[in-house]
């Protein structure tokens, strides 16, 4: 059959460009073991990100921040007058891909630094990136990436998730269960936590440890787990077996979509529960999503919500109408602001070290180490890191949705409110 | 008598000949090659990402090499494969972990990775073979729908809920470098990682290849071919049909654990029910019913999705992005391709390919 031979000379064709292009990929040579600029007035970043997997209805959009930020980078002095050469990847959320991207970062493509995406992939890298010395700003907020004595090369633009939970539940405590009518008659007992996440998910259960430490603290009764996929459509099951325990605030650790649907089915089944919900899962898509059953709900923004009036955020909206014009505003996220954090924070340590001489790994990180209560704005609180603390902040801020829009309820500060907790918090 | 196609002239004259493994000069040249290539040539050459592409598609054949065996050898059809590599993976962590704490001396002389190995096989196969006990009453879509359980029983509930989480915090157990040593050597770079890797497969392939090749074998494929028709010639169906299952979880234990020295970390996120379709698609695209299968569809799947990315980066630089879907819509696309045109696989070609050269000029 003649069709035959050509489908097999066609899939031939195929394996061998395949083989090619991936053999000639790397060039040859032993791996390198510090990564250098690719070449004079380039330097070369990666970028690993999730636009197809269990995170991509968060991950796209903190894709399009991270393009933007770099053209913008480009277009306004660079790295002293260097310009970024972007290689982004999507990996599909999937942990071996992620590793052999990274190694394509390293040894093909030549990167200074990359900017990664979630908690499962950055750990597994973790080592790795330890022993190749390459400085790693993520997107995860994991607390385990925080302690430079396991992680030195792990960096991030934000408070990490445990900090963040711990602030989130007192912010609760305080503001809520001590001053709200509703529980005035119940404020002699105990309020009650459940928690729902995927459990096999390293970003939904990273702070799960911290926060029932800190529910605890607080004199909290926890109740039993509820297993919640991050590409949750039903949640029914879940809130029913919550429902038995009478939670007074329900803790929501995965991505907006899952979130919402949660939120929904707690409202439908009438749970009679706060929420509190994690960064990721608490963007300007969840009142769309969840529509009244949103109201009243508080989480965690690590910067401003996209188009808030507030310094620099000028700047990122223009970009992405200038450089995305196609995707409608009304679409864009808050992601898309802590993707700029994150870039803006490289491109400092990434120019300090360029003056420095040392644009590589080590230099990298020691110009982070040394930014000191470094403000870039977009709501982001100064950032400190040092060669013993990667916590970059330990300032919070919690919102509460009304009416559809997000009202900042409380700054919490607690590296000043637990001054002798915070050293043992570090790594986890 | 052998099954192989000899080419013209060659004649066997007893039994140790017609059995060997490598039949003729040409043959044994080709293989010396082979092995030259894959233990010098391309490991000297190849850099950390090369590597690490040959990493995932050996991690791939491990996982596959089951797969094959119970869908391809003996004809029970398996939608929860990863399960087992899980088990494995979370045997070897655990063990490993454990072990080291407890006892110094077995992690400095390197033996607590290789002991934990041959329990992640064990542990592994004997899931597996539980998990293969309603093979006895059931076959086709319905062995199906019990293989799928042992995804959702196995990783969603079991792992998720209790395995990992026994002993340390969170999800995702770390296995830094160091804490993984085969004798005295530290499993620790992508060449390390690819040694182990090479010897693991070659090893994998060579066992799955000898026992096909035994009763054991034999019985396998008359199973495939006709259960009830094997039970008449007095072969033990479900003993075999266990035993089956008990060996492609043991192969799957392996994988897990070599997953474990290539990714420092083990999270139940990195055994989703994806892989499991992905590992059939690979027997599919490779060709049922033989290792060469298994190897080629590893090596064009992974090549395959691995390339898709940097080639639309470089036709559609602005595009790339955009079009990253087209990553996973390849794996699907291929699979509808292969079965329309070549049900018979990749394999099936090769062998073709073999029995034209060899029957050459004279081909009829």
């Amino acid at each position: 059959m003649n069709y035959r031979k050509v489908f097999f000379a066609l899939t031939l064709v195929m394996v061998l460009a395949l083989t090619v292009a991936c053999a000639g990929g790397g060039g040859g040579g032993a791996a390198p073991t510090a990564a250098p600029a690719a070449s004079k007035g380039e330097i070369n970043v990666g970028s690993l990100n999730d636009l197809t997997g269990a995170t991509s209805d968060v991950g796209k959009d903190y894709a399009l921040g991270v393009q933007e930020a770099v053209k913008w980078i480009n277009e306004n002095g660079g790295i002293n007058g260097k310009t970024i050469k972007l290689f982004q990847y999507d990996y599909g959320y999937r942990v071996p891909e992620a590793q052999t991207i990274y190694k394509r970062f390293r040894d093909f493509d030549k990167v200074v630094a990359v900017l990664g995406w979630g908690t499962g992939d950055t750990s597994a890298l973790s080592p790795t990136i330890n022993q190749d010395k390459m400085p790693y700003v993520s997107a995860s907020y994991a607390g385990e990436l925080t302690d430079p004595a396991k992680t030195p090369y792990n960096l991030f633009a934000a408070p990490d998730y445990s900090t963040s939970a711990r602030a989130a539940l007192t912010a609760w405590y305080e503001e809520v269960w001590k001053k709200d009518a509703r529980f005035a008659s119940e404020q002699s007992g105990k309020p009650r936590f459940i928690a729902f996440y995927q459990k096999s998910s390293p970003y939904s259960s990273a702070p799960i440890k911290a926060l029932k430490e800190q529910a605890t603290l607080l004199g909290f009764e926890i109740g039993a787990d509820q297993d919640v996929a991050l590409t949750a459509l039903d949640t029914k099951s879940q809130v029913l077996a919550a429902k038995d325990f009478k939670p007074h605030v329900v803790w929501h650790g995965n991505t907006t979509n899952s979130v919402a649907t949660a939120l929904k089915d707690a409202k439908a089944l009438a749970l009679g529960a706060d929420h509190l919900v994690n960064t990721y899962g608490y963007d300007e898509n969840l009142p769309k999503l969840a529509g009244d059953a949103a109201e009243g709900v508080m989480g965690i923004a690590v910067a401003a919500f996209y188009g808030e009036n507030i310094k620099f955020m000028d700047t990122v909206v223009a970009s992405a109408k200038k450089y995305n014009p196609n995707t409608p505003q009304d679409t864009r996220l808050i992601h898309t602001v802590k993707a700029w954090a994150n870039t803006l924070v490289l491109r400092e340590a990434m120019t300090r070290a360029d003056k420095a001489g040392k644009l590589n790994g080590e230099g990298i990180r020691a110009a982070f180490e040394e930014l000191k209560d470094f403000d870039i704005g977009l709501g982001v609180t100064p950032l400190t890191w040092s060669s013993s603390d990667h916590r970059a902040t330990g300032q919070v801020r919690i919102y509460q949705i009304k009416g559809g829009k997000f009202n900042l309820l409380k700054q919490m500060d607690m590296k000043a409110k637990y001054a002798s907790d915070w050293p043992k918090w570090i790594g986890y | 008598m052998s099954t192989m196609r000899l080419p013209s002239g060659t004649y066997h004259e007893n039994y140790t000949q017609d059995h060997a493994w490598w039949q003729t000069r040409f043959v044994w040249i080709r293989m010396i090659a082979l092995f030259a290539i894959l233990f010098i040539v391309f490991p000297y050459f190849a850099g950390g990402y090369e590597l690490s592409v040959a990493n995932r598609i050996g991690y791939t054949i491990l996982c596959a090499l089951g797969v094959q065996l119970l869908i391809g050898f003996a004809g029970q059809v398996t939608l929860g494969h990863i399960a087992f590599v899980a088990i494995g993976a979370y045997t070897s962590a655990l063990f490993t972990l454990r072990v080291n704490e407890a006892t110094p001396i077995l992690k400095d002389l390197g033996l607590t990775y290789p002991i934990s190995v041959i329990l992640a096989m064990l542990v592994a196969g004997l899931w597996s073979m539980l998990f293969g006990l309603p093979s006895a009453r059931v076959k086709g879509f319905y062995l199906i729908m019990t293989t799928m359980a042992a995804q959702f029983i196995t990783v969603d509930f079991i792992i998720t809920h209790y395995i990992s989480r026994v002993g340390y915090r969170g999800v995702s157990f770390s296995l830094p470098p160091g804490t993984i040593r085969f004798g005295p050597w530290d499993i620790r770079t992508d060449l390390e990682q690819y040694f182990l890797m090479l010897i693991l497969v070659i090893l994998g392939i060579l066992f799955v290849g000898n026992l096909m090749r035994t009763r054991i074998g034999r019985a396998w494929i008359a199973i495939r071919d006709n259960d009830i028709a094997a039970e008449v010639l007095g072969v033990n169906v479900v003993r075999y049909k266990l035993l089956a299952f008990f060996v492609a979880g043991a192969l799957a234990g392996a994988a897990g654990s070599y997953a474990n020295a290539v990714s420092f970390t083990v999270s139940p996120e990195q055994f989703g029910f994806g892989e499991s379709l992905w590992l059939v698609g690979v027997v599919l695209i490779g060709g049922i019913g033989s290792n060469y299968g298994t190897v080629f569809g590893a090596i064009f799947l992974t090549l395959l999705t691995e390339m898709v990315q940097p080639t639309l980066k470089f036709i559609l630089p602005d595009l790339a992005l955009k079009t990253s879907y087209v990553k996973d819509m390849i794996f699907g696309l291929a699979i509808i391709v292969f079965l329309l045109l070549e049900p018979k696989g990749l394999a099936y070609r090769l062998q073709r390919l073999k029995d034209y050269v060899h029957l050459w000029p004279f081909s009829y």
